[in-house]
Formats: C-alpha cells, sequence, structure tokens
C-alpha cells in the first residue's frame, strides 16, 4: 500500500511539474521575476552618463523614489518623455525624486546623455550595464515603474498611465499611487500593464 | 483516504493549469470586428476559416477576447503574435515568423499577429512593412484605450513588453509562450509536439 501511496504522490508531482511547466509562472525561464509588493529593495549603486557614481539612498527624496526603466531608441518610452519630466518636477518638490535607469545594451551612456538633452530630461538617468538592476527589479521593458517609499519598500510597479496618447489617459496609475504615498496611504492600485519595449539585455 | 489525496493532488495541478488560463475563458460579448476598408462591407469571422484579403482589420477588446477563446468547431492549433512596427525586436523576429506561417499553414496551424501600431499608421507603416515582409498570416490591429484589460485577458502575468508570443492548442491551452524575441527552434518544436498529439 505504502507503494501505491508513493506512486500516487510521484505521479501527481510529475502532473503538477507537467502543467507548470506549460502553463509556466508568466516569464521566460531566462528572466527574472520582479520582487513582490512590499519588498524592501536593498541600496544599489549605478553611474550616471557622466560616469559619476550614485547610490539609490543618495537620490531618493525624503519621501520615497520613482524609478523607471527607459530607452533611446522606444517610441513608447519617448512617447513618456514630457509626462515623465513633469512628474519628475511636480513630485521633486513633494520628496519624492524621480530616477531613471536606462539598461539597454545597445544604448551607450553617450547616447542616453545627449537623448536626455534633447528631450530636456533633468532627472537623473543611470546607465545600468550588464542589466544587473533590470534584473533585480525584473524590469523586462520601457517605460516601467517602480515607486519605492521612504523606507525603500515596493509599493507599486507598473505603468505610467494608461494611453501612449495623452489625450487618451483617463487612469494616471503612477501619479495616483504617489499621491497616496503622500498622504500615508496604502497604495491601493500597485500596479498596471501597457505595452511597451523590451529591454535589450546582454546575452 | 490515499485516493482522496491523490485526487486532490490531480485537482490542484489541474488548478495550476486552468489558473492560468481562466482569463480566457470569459464569456464572450460581442466581439466588435471593423475594417479600415469600404470595400470589403459585412460581418467578419475571425474565429473560422476566414479568408485572408490583405485587409488589416481593427479589433477591440471583445474582438481580441473571440479571437483567444477560439471558435469550438476549429480545432487548429492558434498561434498568436503581438508585434508593431515600432519594435525593433518585433520586426527583427518577423521573417522567422513568417517562414513558420508558410512552413505550417499546410498543417493546420492558425497564425494571427495582432499589431499594437496606431490605427493612423495603418497605411503608412504597417502594410508597407508586410508587403516588405512578404507576410501572409492574417494581420489585426488592436485598437483599445487602455491596454491592461486586453493585456491581462491574454495573459494576467504580462506587464505587456514586446513582442509576445503565444500558442493555443485546440483546447484554448497555452502551450508556449514568448515575451521578447522568438527563438525560432523552440517555437517549431513546440509546434511540431502539437501536430504530434493529432490536435
Amino acid at each position: 500500500m505504502k507503494k501505491q501511496y508513493a506512486v500516487s504522490l510521484f505521479l501527481a508531482s510529475l502532473l503538477i511539474i507537467a502543467f507548470a511547466a506549460i502553463a509556466g509562472s508568466g516569464r521566460n525561464s531566462d528572466l527574472p521575476s520582479p520582487p513582490a509588493i512590499g519588498t524592501t529593495i536593498d541600496d544599489f549603486k549605478l553611474r550616471d552618463t557622466d560616469g559619476t557614481e550614485h547610490s539609490l539612498n543618495s537620490l531618493k527624496g525624503k519621501n520615497g523614489a520613482v524609478l523607471i526603466f527607459i530607452a533611446t531608441r522606444c517610441p513608447v518610452s519617448n512617447g513618456y518623455n514630457e509626462r515623465m519630466e513633469a512628474l519628475a518636477q511636480d513630485y521633486k518638490a513633494k520628496g519624492i525624486n524621480v530616477i531613471g535607469i536606462n539598461s539597454n545594451v545597445t544604448e551607450p551612456a553617450a547616447e542616453v546623455k545627449s537623448h536626455a538633452a534633447d528631450k530636456h530630461l533633468t532627472f537623473t538617468i543611470l546607465k545600468d550595464d550588464g542589466n544587473k538592476i533590470a534584473d533585480r527589479f525584473g524590469a523586462t521593458k520601457t517605460p516601467e515603474a517602480y515607486v519605492l517609499d521612504a523606507n525603500n519598500k515596493l509599493v507599486y510597479h507598473g505603468r505610467i498611465d494608461n494611453s501612449l496618447k495623452i489625450e487618451g489617459v483617463v487612469s494616471n496609475d503612477l501619479r495616483d499611487a504617489l499621491n497616496e504615498v503622500l498622504a500615508g496611504k496604502q497604495v491601493s492600485k500597485t500596479g498596471g500593464a501597457a505595452f511597451g519595449c523590451t529591454i535589450k539585455r546582454v546575452s | 483516504m490515499r485516493l482522496r489525496l491523490f485526487i486532490l493532488f490531480i485537482g490542484l495541478a489541474g488548478g495550476c493549469s486552468f489558473a492560468g488560463v481562466a482569463a480566457l475563458a470569459q464569456t464572450p460579448s460581442a466581439g466588435a470586428v471593423t475594417t479600415n476598408s469600404k470595400s470589403h462591407p459585412g460581418p467578419l469571422v475571425l474565429d473560422g476559416v476566414d479568408t485572408i484579403d490583405n485587409q488589416i482589420r481593427e479589433i477591440d477588446l471583445d474582438g481580441l477576447k473571440k479571437l483567444i477563446q477560439r471558435d469550438p468547431k476549429d480545432t487548429r492549433p492558434l498561434l498568436v503574435n503581438f508585434w508593431a512596427t515600432w519594435c525593433d525586436p518585433c520586426r527583427e523576429e518577423f521573417p522567422d515568423l513568417v517562414k513558420i506561417d508558410a512552413d505550417y499553414r499546410g498543417k493546420g496551424l492558425n497564425f494571427v499577429a495582432i499589431s499594437l501600431d496606431d490605427v493612423a499608421d495603418i497605411k503608412a507603416k504597417v502594410e508597407p512593412f508586410l508587403k516588405e515582409m512578404k507576410a501572409t498570416m492574417r494581420v489585426v490591429l488592436l485598437n483599445v484605450n487602455d491596454p491592461e484589460l486586453a493585456i491581462h485577458a491574454v495573459d494576467p502575468t504580462w506587464q505587456g513588453d514586446m513582442p509576445a508570443t503565444f500558442l493555443y492548442d485546440k483546447d484554448g491551452n497555452v502551450v508556449f509562450k514568448h515575451f521578447g524575441r522568438i527563438k525560432p527552434d523552440e517555437l517549431r518544436a513546440a509546434l511540431d509536439k502539437l501536430a504530434g498529439s493529432k490536435q
């Protein structure tokens, strides 16, 4: 009987593995998973486009930070340039700093720097060589935003808003999350999906 | 008791699988499908054996759900690729997808490429690109104001990174999916496996 039980368990396990393999966790096996909402993010260091090293803790505001994975060549990311700059201006005064991160292996620091100048992006943009920080955050596309509160706790991960075309925006998910953080409330909608460009990782 | 435990495990395993496709099993309402051309009026069938007439049709959320939910009478495997002309890896993988369409259509593959381009770019960008690629698969353009519902209808864990490719068996189960540029050999292996199991 014990043998039957073991065989049953074994078969059940095999089925679970098979179903898991088929249904998948939602990510390719070669892509890292993002940290869960509520996870405290460890400090990290990256260089800006001038080569100066910054830590997350040195860049964040007293009330938190917004990390946005961005690109120079992605039309979706570029469609948000003005909105990201406005966001940075609006929330800097409120103690939440926007930090851009470029993890695309195809976009060198010099290009990121000139792109920021052309597009009038004044917030700090870090170059994530080897996509180490994109891996740590499970970031897969641009633009993709992560909100950390004053204690570096991840409280939002997802889109900036619902529409690439500004006239179609009806859901300001990222700003809503930031306003809740500032009001000392729990973020009610902790994520949102939108189409974006794949982050080009090192192979 | 042991039997019950076994059934429980099977149930759990099945549950894991169905959770992944639960969003696909929503009841469709009137799947709205429109065409950008007035030369082909009338209702369009998206799930059956329909015409390939080089028209790029717009679909909305309901149209997308209807498409991926399948017509129960259609036993062909369904391959869906989300792409856009503005997406570099999408453009890069497209020749591989055209070849796969050519190689597997005769074996019963139903391939729909879903463009996320702007409606205004159909004539200027989408059609010239498809012509250049000599694309023969069916192409529709997803036109939704809020992409989140569409993205989660396809896969609740998908963040919307592009390209994204999904292969469904005749029952609507996802048997292969990939975010980012496909590896053609992997997709072909999944298609061969479906063909081998006489879907």
